[in-house]
């Protein structure tokens, strides 16, 4: 078992893990034809087939039962909050195959010029009473159950009395925040902590009216909707399910990264010495010394944020976008490729932190005003 | 003849469970529809539907769920709130007392693990909205409120952890106080709070930022605890109630579930 | 009374009828009429001040004129019961203040993280102050090294008492990136 635990450590590392993760995705979620005929070359369409659900399923499950026999494992994974993460990673996979499933199953329908699975004659209805009211009443009904079961089996949580002097190690944020939490990590608090959630919020509510696609209403569809059904993944998936993972399973005391079945060695040492680029550049690019003026300072920062925001747009508008910039319009693909940028900002940022050990692109700590 | 029917038959026909239930037992077809427009509750549904949508593999009950699990929280919070004293001398003692003096003793249980049920809900709702396209015209305006509802779900999370008052709790809300420090221009910590100011004066200080309006001091202490308890059972609830209304609304508004043409 | 009655309504008529005729109108009409435009802007601007007004107020409900906070400062004993090269921890439950001193003389450092606000732990094998909650790492100095701390942690003003004791001030604080740690009150020389 040991060999086994070393490889799922080395595997979980998360710069290992994310980097795996996020140059998989597109295969399993191809966004283009070229993605698409690897992602059927690979046979990975299989896992929306029933045979993958319980390739999966079963994987996990052995995964947890074998994890569950580890000591340190144990610890992280029968903690009363982090009971919900192992149920969250079951459903999130579950009804992704469902989806899935549906719509793979209609894009071979559609293909053939028929009708999804979905269509039923217009004329031919049913009535809410007794059809979908009965089935309303055996879902609440068994969630009802499945609630009491688990409130029986589980105490709620309660650590010690408040005490404002001793913050306790690890000090998590409620699951569904840890993505918020590693952000923290990568970006001031005025970015990760108010205007990137805002940002989010506001994208989300923006999403009806950035796709002006008209394919895919009202039935499970992939194939005529890839893009939008991609970075909608990859934003849930990769950016908040899989860093609420890490958040749970792989952060430790002093917020160090601790491999699953590792020891929680509040004594792990880890140099994070970060240093901002204005210090690259002067100190040791340079080697004068960083300049007295704020704005020579930062200068550089500036040019590579301002750059990212200005030369990306046209870029990509002019290339890989161009659908996309013709569809939606000046302002709209303006709106679009402004959201899509700052939403990989954070993994550009966790890898500049994980290469580079840089900190701020631009760091004036003076008027809080770091990125 | 009369005297052939059995008891159920008889409260049946009475005057009393006709003015109640206008349209009898739903045996017919007619019933069947009267029931449901005749009642302010069923009638949040249309009285027919097309077939795919009563389809668990379709819908996945994911609203539903959602909203079953709001009334579960709002009845297990009105219990709990019987017991709890949100002040700093007796909320964590209250937490105790509320597992083991109480009666059914598993009240906060059901509360804490169904609050973490209804985020995963409300999750895969979204989830399945998304995958069905459902959002797209005339429903646009309809996901727009389902996000708002989304981050008031996490609101009311997130302030009823302070409330048990002990370190998951303390620290939790310290964090996230200090990210409103942070706030561009309200903040006294974020960029651009500075330039508020006359002289020496800043309008934007400790004791006048959004961290403050917040937790009701300079750090963590009984007026954030008092305030948050206020969000939490009031004012957050409030808000998803008004939206809760027009979501629903909106979604019989605006065609009804969606479906393939 | 009825007379009475039937004087409004003439004029409404009157009224009425000079509005409909505005196109062929004379001057004076058309001026009233702009004249009861600019009234009704005049109008929603009170409105509008009015009830931001009233929101502002409601506003400024969350921010209480009298706080009740335990007291900032505090008197921690005479300067020999600080072993120099130590960090001394016992004052950070009670009031959030580290006393550090070094061969020149003694500072307080403030116990809250400039990240979001945790308490660090001192690690004295490592010889550094590290945050549970996002791992940021300061140094004895209390400059930040490591993690996402933008800034170094606070020191708070530190004075010799008129009784030999050191007295520390938590309302006045002495920030690093503003070259504020050279200020006399931030340093305590022994």
């Amino acid at each position: 078992m040991e060999p086994f635990k070393n490889f799922i450590d080395v595997l979980t590392q998360p710069t290992l893990m994310l980097t795996l993760a996020m140059f998989t995705f597109p295969f399993f979620f191809p966004m283009n034809d070229w993605f698409d005929k690897w992602n059927r070359r690979l046979r990975l369409n299989l896992l929306w087939t029933k045979a993958g659900l319980i390739a999966v399923i079963i994987g996990l499950t052995l995964f947890f039962v074998v994890g569950v026999q580890d000591a340190e494992f144990r610890l992280i994974m029968l903690k009363p909050d982090n009971v919900p993460i192992v149920g969250l990673i079951f459903l999130v996979y579950f009804f992704m195959w469902v989806s899935m499933k549906q719509a793979s199953d209609n894009d071979k329908l559609l293909s053939t010029g028929e009708k999804p699975n979905e269509y039923h004659d217009p004329d031919e209805k049913v009535l809410v009473w007794p059809d979908l009211v009965y089935v309303e009443f055996i879902s609440l009904i068994l969630c009802m159950c499945l609630l009491l079961v688990w409130s029986i089996g589980l105490d709620a949580p309660l650590e010690e009395p408040a005490n404002p002097a001793a913050t306790p190690n690890p000090s998590k944020a409620p699951w569904y925040f840890l993505g918020l939490q590693e952000m923290l990590v990568y970006f001031d608090p005025w970015l990760a902590g108010v205007v990137f959630p805002t940002i989010i919020i506001f994208g989300l509510m923006a999403i009806p009216y950035l796709d002006k696609n008209p394919e895919g209403s009202g039935y499970y569809q992939f194939k005529n909707r890839r893009l939008a059904i991609s970075i909608y993944m990859f934003g849930w998936i990769i950016l908040w399910v899989l860093l609420i993972i890490i958040g749970t399973f792989l952060r430790g005391p002093n917020w160090n990264f601790f491999g699953p079945f590792e020891y929680w060695d509040i004594h792990k040492l880890e140099p994070l010495t970060n240093i901002n680029l204005s210090e690259i550049i002067y100190i040791k690019l340079f080697n004068t010394g960083l300049p007295s003026n704020i704005l020579v300072r930062e200068i550089f920062g500036f040019i590579v944020v301002f750059g990212y925001f200005l030369v990306f747009p046209p870029l990509l508008a002019k290339t890989v976008l161009k659908r996309i910039y013709l569809q939606l319009g000046n302002f709209g693909y303006g709106v679009f490729v402004f959201l899509l940028l700052c939403m990989l900002s954070l993994p550009i940022k966790m890898y500049l932190r994980w290469i580079f050990n840089l900190k701020y692109l631009i760091a004036i700590p003076e008027y809080f005003f770091n990125i | 003849m009369s005297d052939k029917k059995n008891i159920f038959e008889r409260f049946g026909e009475s005057q009393v469970w006709k003015s109640i239930f206008r349209s009898g037992v739903p045996r017919t077809r007619r019933q069947r529809m009267m029931s449901v427009l005749n009642s302010v509750f069923l009638h949040l549904h249309p009285v027919r539907l097309p077939r795919h949508a009563v389809k668990l593999k379709f819908t996945w009950c994911m609203g539903g769920l959602t909203f079953f699990l709001f009334l579960v929280l709002t009845i297990s919070g009105i219990l709990l709130m019987f017991y709890y004293r949100p002040t700093a001398e007796y909320a964590y003692t209250d937490m105790i007392d509320l597992g083991e003096q109480v009666p059914l003793g598993i009240m906060r249980e059901i509360h804490r693990w169904g609050a973490h049920a209804m985020v995963i809900t409300t999750w895969l709702h979204m989830f399945r909205v998304f995958m069905t396209g459902s959002y797209k015209p005339p429903r646009e305006f309809n996901w727009s409120i389902g996000v708002l509802l989304l981050v008031l779900t996490l609101l009311l999370s997130f302030t009823g952890y302070l409330l048990p008052w002990d370190q998951l709790a303390m620290w939790a809300i310290t964090v996230g106080g200090n990210m409103a420090r942070a706030t561009p221009f309200v903040g006294h910590e974020g960029p651009g709070a500075a330039l508020l100011s006359i002289g020496d004066i800043n309008f934007i200080n400790m004791g006048a930022d959004a961290k403050f309006a917040l937790l009701g001091g300079r750090f963590v202490g009984e007026a954030a605890l008092l305030r948050f308890y206020v969000l939490h059972c009031i004012g957050l609830p409030f808000v998803v109630m008004i939206l809760m209304a027009v979501h629903f609304w909106r979604v019989r508004k605006d065609g009804g579930i969606s479906g393939p043409t | 009374m009825p007379a009475e009655a039937e004087q409004p309504l003439q004029e409404k008529k009157s009224s009425q009828q000079a509005t409909a005729s505005v196109g062929e109108g004379t001057i004076k009409e058309k001026v009233q009429r702009r004249s009861f435009i600019s009234w009704l802007a005049v109008a929603w601007v009170a409105f509008a001040a009015a009830t931001g007004g009233f929101f502002t107020m409601i506003l400024r409900i969350f921010f209480p004129n009298v706080l009740f906070e335990p007291p900032q400062s505090f008197k921690i004993g005479p300067p020999d019961e600080y072993e120099i090269g130590l960090v001394d921890i016992r004052w950070q439950a009670k009031f959030g203040t580290w006393i550090i001193r070094d061969s020149e003389g003694i500072y307080a450092l403030s116990t809250v993280c400039t990240h979001l606000g945790c308490t660090p732990n001192w690690l004295e094998n490592e010889s550094k102050f590290k945050c549970p909650c996002h791992g940021s790492g300061f140094r004895r100095s209390g400059i930040n090294f490591e993690g996402p701390a933008p800034r170094p942690l606070e020191r708070y003003r530190i004075v010799m008492a008129d009784d030999g004791q050191i007295l520390i001030d938590k309302s006045k604080k002495f920030q690093y990136e503003k070259g504020q740690w050279s200020d006399p009150e931030a340093f305590l020389v022994v």
